[in-house]
């Protein structure tokens, strides 16, 4: 078994898919450094991140095949799926050869499950962008917590920092630790695992006029839990002032 | 009275509203402004009854002059009344919105002292919200039945949606259970409303500069089981408001009893599913190139409870199948129980690049379960059970959705109104 080791990030598997099309060597697999434990019949290629070839390789995605491929693979690269990288390859040879024409190979397994993925992650993220709930804290920094189950926090940071432009904001992916922080003119992301200062003198009040909002604008005739489940999975109730328990 | 009573009592006479769409506009943000529209609509959340939450739904009061029956806002009903101002609703969007509770704002009202005068709040409201505090963010607005329209058609230079609720489906029953409302007070605006947005499409393509006039577009509602017009009766009527007045929404709302009028019905539950067959229904006309006259006639005016509307009409017209999914156009794909839109898109993608097998709908995530028996592939029948008609039938049947069954035949077949000619009649002439 031949195993390309990289380093994590995207540049980094768009340059081991680089040198997976220009080497002999064709990897069986290709996994995080993170990800790779010491195997017997491994043969390890560590792969050095280099930005011209993941450059490349990105142009090559996005004009070759689609850019629509192109956030495929990077939605489901976001999905930390276990073994997603060496789909992406396949995926990938299978792009290039046959162009923009594998959004319609739609029974090809290979394209199913790249699909499924990378729509999965779509999902969440579009959920998040509904379910992210900031609190404003003392130094009027709005800071939002989530815990997502896929790495989406660089897809929910464009559309605050477009909508939410004229305040300071932090999301905090408190399982990645690492967050994406907006100073009124651009976002960075970063690592962090602090905790957040103390919340503003006006936070309780618009916390419990939401909790009141909540509770009547619903018509207890038409109860309905399964759907409310159903759009609302429980795991995102963490971080949800309306369904925290008061 | 403090905000936050006002606010449980402005909301919790909002909620029968059953509008909670935050689609169709892309408002940009501006300079130093605060928020943005989502062309797809963004929810926040869902409620106990399973309804999305995407605007903060709110009345500007619930002091009313008028005594319409079905409605809980009545001015004979005894109940804790109260009224924002401006400034209070103004502040609940915004901080709402800046915690991501929200999309925007629904604003709507009950009708104090006069149709002129609450319009003017809300005008007052919303032109406030979008110039001095610089909102962008999502705007439901209502249009007030019987304001000065001027009025009306400055509100739609700051809202993205606007609606006016026709509520009961006929002259009729609004004579009975809304004396002091007037139908021609209704859809006059509509038509109006209607008009300007598409006058101001026209325009916008000449000057992209010129300001935007309710580009989400205008809905409204009609609520069901608190009069006894039959499905038909109420379906006919929204092919005519899709077609006529180039509405983008029109809600159904499951009457619920608010009142011991003995002129409403006195319901145990409300008629949930009736409801759920005439989204369907809807969704047939809007999407799926059906007409209303496809679906009922005045011989069978009201849906079946046990099947869906589509599975009704294939049902009827068994001699259009066992359709060859490989061969069958996009439009016949789409009329197919349990194939959607997205699934009919699929099909014709996937078919390009190859003939298609039973495993293979399967696989890019088909439903099959109701499909199975009105398709072939490659020719050959997956229903499992004889092509005939009464045994597709017994599979089709949904289960156990009796409950609701009572409601759906509480009121005589009253005789289908001409809806074109109810239509003009109140409004007057075709060109809407």
């Amino acid at each position: 078994m031949i195993y390309y080791i990289y380093d994590g990030s995207f540049e980094g598997l768009l340059t081991a898919i680089y040198e997976a099309f220009y080497h002999d060597v064709k990897p069986d697999m290709i996994l995080k450094r993170s990800d790779y434990q010491e195997n017997l019949f491994a043969e390890r290629v560590e792969i050095v991140t280099e930005r011209n070839k993941s450059d490349r390789v990105y142009n090559a995605v996005r004009e070759k095949i689609s850019s629509r491929s192109l956030r495929k693979i990077y939605y489901a690269f976001l999905s930390e799926i276990k073994g997603v990288e060496t789909r992406i390859y396949h995926y990938l040879q299978l792009g290039f050869k046959i162009g923009r024409k594998i959004d319609g190979h739609l029974t090809d397994d290979t394209v199913l499950e790249l699909n499924r993925i990378s729509n999965k992650v779509g999902l969440e993220r579009h959920r998040l962008l509904g379910l992210i709930r900031f609190r404003r804290l003392d130094n009027d920094i709005y800071y939002a917590p989530i815990e997502p189950d896929y790495n989406i926090i660089a897809l929910l940071a464009p559309h605050f920092s477009k909508r939410l432009a004229d305040q300071n904001w932090v999301i905090h992916d408190l399982k990645r630790k690492v967050a994406a922080v907006y100073n009124r003119e651009e976002w960075v992301l970063t690592g962090f695992s602090g905790q957040p200062g103390s919340y503003a003198e006006d936070e309780a009040i618009y916390q419990s006029l939401w909790k009141d909002f909540f509770k009547n604008i619903a018509i207890t005739n038409r109860k309905n839990s399964r759907l409310q489940l159903q759009f609302m999975p429980v795991r995102y109730w963490k971080h949800l002032i309306e369904k925290e328990t008061t | 009275m403090e905000l936050r009573e006002k606010l449980k009592i402005l909301s919790g006479a909002a909620k029968y509203d059953a509008s909670c769409s935050s689609s169709g506009s892309n408002r940009k943000n501006t300079p130093g402004g605060i928020g943005n529209g989502a062309s797809s609509g963004i929810c926040h959340s869902w409620s106990d009854d399973g309804r999305c939450i995407s605007l903060l739904k709110i009345l500007f009061t619930n002091y009313c002059i008028y005594d319409c029956a079905y409605c809980i806002n009545r001015v004979s009903n005894d109940l804790p009344r109260a009224s924002f101002t401006p400034e209070e609703v103004i502040k609940l969007t915004i901080n709402f919105y800046r915690r991501n509770y929200i999309e925007g704002l629904f604003l709507s009202s009950a009708v104090i002292k006069s149709p002129d005068y609450t319009m003017e709040l809300l005008l007052k409201t919303v032109r406030k919200l979008r110039e001095e505090y610089k909102f962008n963010g999502y705007i439901h607005l209502k249009a007030i039945p019987g304001a000065d329209f001027s009025l009306i058609a400055r509100a739609g230079r700051y809202a993205d949606r606007m609606s006016v609720n026709i509520e009961l489906p006929s002259k009729k029953s609004l004579s009975l259970l809304a004396p002091q409302k007037k139908m021609e007070s209704i859809l006059t605006p509509m038509k109006e409303i209607g008009l300007n947005i598409k006058e101001n499409r026209e325009e916008r393509k000449k000057s992209k500069n010129l300001p935007r006039f309710v580009p989400a577009g205008q809905s409204t509602q009609l609520i069901i089981g608190a009069s006894p017009e039959t499905d038909y009766h109420i379906l006919k009527l929204c092919e005519a408001l899709y077609q006529r007045f180039n509405l983008k929404r029109v809600y159904y709302s499951a009457y619920i009893p608010v009142s011991n009028n003995p002129s409403l019905p006195q319901l145990r539950r409300p008629p949930l599913l009736r409801e759920h067959r005439l989204y369907q229904a809807d969704w047939l006309l809007r999407f799926y190139g059906f007409a209303a006259d496809e679906l009922l006639d005045r011989a069978n005016p009201n849906f079946n409870p046990k099947l869906d509307p589509k599975a009704n009409w294939a049902l009827n017209h068994l001699h259009l199948f066992p359709l060859e999914v490989n061969r069958a156009d996009y439009e016949m794909l789409l009329r197919v129980p349990g194939i959607g839109i997205k699934s009919a898109r699929r099909i014709v993608s996937a078919r390009r690049t190859g003939s298609i097998d039973f495993d293979d709908l399967e696989k890019f995530g088909t439903v099959l379960k109701r499909a199975r028996y009105f398709i072939t592939c490659k020719g050959k029948y997956y229903g499992g059970i004889p092509f005939r008609e009464e045994l597709i039938k017994e599979r089709l049947v949904e289960g156990k959705t009796g409950l609701h069954r009572q409601q759906l035949s509480l009121f005589d077949d009253n005789s289908i109104s001409d809806i074109d000619g109810f239509l003009s009649e109140t409004v007057g002439g075709k060109e809407g």
